[in-house]
């Protein structure tokens, strides 16, 4: 029996984005191989022949097998089968689903077929199936006909977008997404998705908000699909509990996970990137969408490369430990290298430190909410008048569960960028009348966006001082991480924070306490 | 677990057998022996299933 294997070369443009067709089919055949190995192994466990549906979907041709039989709803069935066990008529706690056959597409499931400059996706929006579950989020009820309407003109436009001006990345989308699970909103989120690994080619989506959003959503959630069927290949990363930083999560995620995040990001950035050059050339009218795009490849072009350089100890502050496979390593380091290559590319002198602020602000975060550290010898030194010591290590605090990162901050920030501000801007020059920074309640964030730094620092010590909600303290910790010009608030902020609450906030200069701890 | 790369310097290779060719009949009628790439495939792919599948879910757009 064959082997599947890619070469070098095959291996590293998957990496970076831009797997062959070639590529491609060698992905799928192993997902097919999958689902049969999986599908075998439950006839034997069961001591059946073949399953009562293979013989009627055989009927219909040899097609019709390997398209059922590719089907990613067949991979979520075989999964779940096998991992409840090999009775096939045992009850893994869902009810109404008939354990022995793999729902077909039965009539009346929706088809969307989109077309534009002779390109066509076809993709099945699947409602009804009851594995659909399993993709991790909750999903809606039977699709009314004016909520499938929506999802028809959000695939029409977003389809309109990659294929008139990301054609590559859409002839990739079109030979893998297959599937879409429409699902309900996360609350408080713009939008949420998901992908499974036991399901190479569907997505689970809320529904978008316009097609650019879609269009972003699925490149993001096909290099799941893609990673996932790496990983069906080859390990990429070695088995560990440990958990680390993700420009992506609020809470703590495998490495794993990171790299996940890291390479759907990857398309996520080169959009923006082809988007950003899209409106530089088309001029003034596109001035506002020009300044998200810029905001959005700026921003997550340095969150891919912090990510990549992590997984790959690389980092200044790594702490070492080999995470990666020799696969892992060469896949990490095309990822990266495909970014890196950007990183020089101009950006919009106003956009870009709010895009450095935004990445800022969310690492402090995190730390903040996930690291916690003992400050009793940094007080000591303090209260004794001593130089102060080396940072103690940080530990992490164990994960709560999915958190989507949610900054208000970062909601001033897009609608700054949707409407220009009143006033001086962030790099000190004059903008248009607008909206003004901070919408006028947040008074650290409105100096922050109008470019006073100085300001806007006393302001979010104030809010230290007044005794706010945890949510706000954290906010204010990161806005000090933001505007201040010390290393130790941005890179150790969770040991900042814990010393100034021992050291009676309300009797410590915290400028001065931050100089102290910055010192060393 | 089984199912480390081999860098052959030129190709990347794994473990996982290519029976996409195969009907479900033909591939369910054939034996692993002990040590053949089938058996090593499946293997692999039993481990896998230790897994919880691990959806990944995110992207918050807010744009």
């Amino acid at each position: 029996m064959r082997t599947f294997r890619l070469s070098d070369a095959a291996f590293s443009a998957l990496a970076a984005g831009r797997p062959s067709p070639a590529t491609l089919d060698e992905l799928r055949k192993a997902q097919l191989s999958r689902h049969l190995l999986q599908l075998r192994e439950i006839l034997r466990a069961t001591g059946a022949e073949q399953p009562r549906w293979y013989a009627e979907v055989a009927a219909a041709g040899p097609e019709a097998v390997r398209g059922v039989l590719s089907d990613p709803m067949t991979g979520l069935y075989a999964a779940a089968v096998l991992r409840a066990g090999s009775d096939s008529g045992s009850d893994f706690g869902r009810p109404g689903v008939d354990l022995d056959r793999p729902r077909l597409v039965a009539s009346g499931a929706r088809v969307l077929s989109v077309t534009h400059d002779g390109l066509t996706l076809r993709v099945r929006l699947e409602d009804a199936d009851p594995l659909r579950g399993l993709l991790g989020l909750t999903p809606v009820e039977r699709l009314s006909e004016a909520a499938a309407d929506h999802w028809r003109q959000c695939l029409q436009e977003a389809w309109r977008i990659l294929v008139s001006r990301h054609r590559p990345d859409a002839v990739r989308l079109a030979r893998v997404l297959s599937v879409i699970v429409p699902v309900e909103p996360e609350p408080g989120a713009g939008g949420i998705s998901a992908t499974s690994a036991d399901a190479f080619g569907a997505v689970a989506m809320s529904a978008p908000a316009d097609g650019v959003a879609l269009a972003v959503g699925l490149l993001h959630e096909t290099q799941h699909s893609l990673l996932n069927a790496v990983r069906t290949l080859f390990d990429l990363v070695e088995p560990s509990p440990s958990l680390g930083y993700s420009p992506w999560r609020d809470d703590p995620r495998p490495a794993f996970g990171v790299l996940h995040g890291a390479y759907a990001y990857q398309a996520v950035t080169r959009f923006w990137r082809t988007e950003a050059a899209h409106t530089r050339t088309a001029g003034s009218d596109h001035a506002t969408s020009g300044r998200i795009a810029e905001f959005e490849f700026a921003r997550w072009r340095a969150a891919v490369l912090e990510a990549t350089n992590d997984l790959l100890g690389l980092s200044p502050d790594d702490s070492g430990g080999a995470v990666l496979t020799s696969a892992g390593a060469r896949f990490v380091a095309a990822l990266r290298d495909e970014v890196a290559g950007w990183l020089g590319e101009p950006v919009d002198a106003e956009v870009a430190p709010l895009a450095a602020g935004a990445n800022t602000d969310h690492r402090v975060r995190w730390r903040l909410r996930n690291l916690r550290v003992d400050p009793t010898a940094v007080v000591a030194a303090w209260r004794a008048g001593r130089s102060a010591p080396a940072a103690p290590a940080a530990t992490v605090r164990p994960a709560s569960g999915r958190a989507l990162e949610h900054s208000e901050r970062l909601n001033r920030v897009h609608e700054l960028l949707r409407a220009p501000a009143v006033g001086v801007g962030v790099t000190g020059g004059e903008r248009e009348a607008g909206v003004r920074p901070g919408g006028g309640v947040r008074a650290g964030d409105d100096a922050y966006l109008g470019g006073d730094h100085g300001t806007a620092f006393d302001a979010y010590r104030k809010v230290l001082e007044v005794g706010p909600t945890c949510g706000e303290l954290t906010s204010a910790w990161s806005g000090l991480a933001v505007v201040s010009p010390w290393r130790i608030m941005r890179e150790r902020p969770e040991l900042v924070r814990a010393v100034h609450q021992e050291l009676e906030p309300g009797a410590v200069d915290l400028a001065a306490l931050i100089r102290w701890l910055d010192s060393p | 677990m089984d199912g480390s790369a081999e860098d052959t310097t030129t190709d990347w290779r794994s473990t996982l057998v290519d029976v996409s060719d195969m009907s479900l009949t033909e591939l369910a009628g054939r034996s692993a022996e002990p040590d053949s790439a089938l058996a090593h495939a499946l293997r692999r792919l039993a481990d896998d299933l230790t897994q919880p599948g691990q959806p990944i879910a995110g992207f918050n757009s807010a744009i």
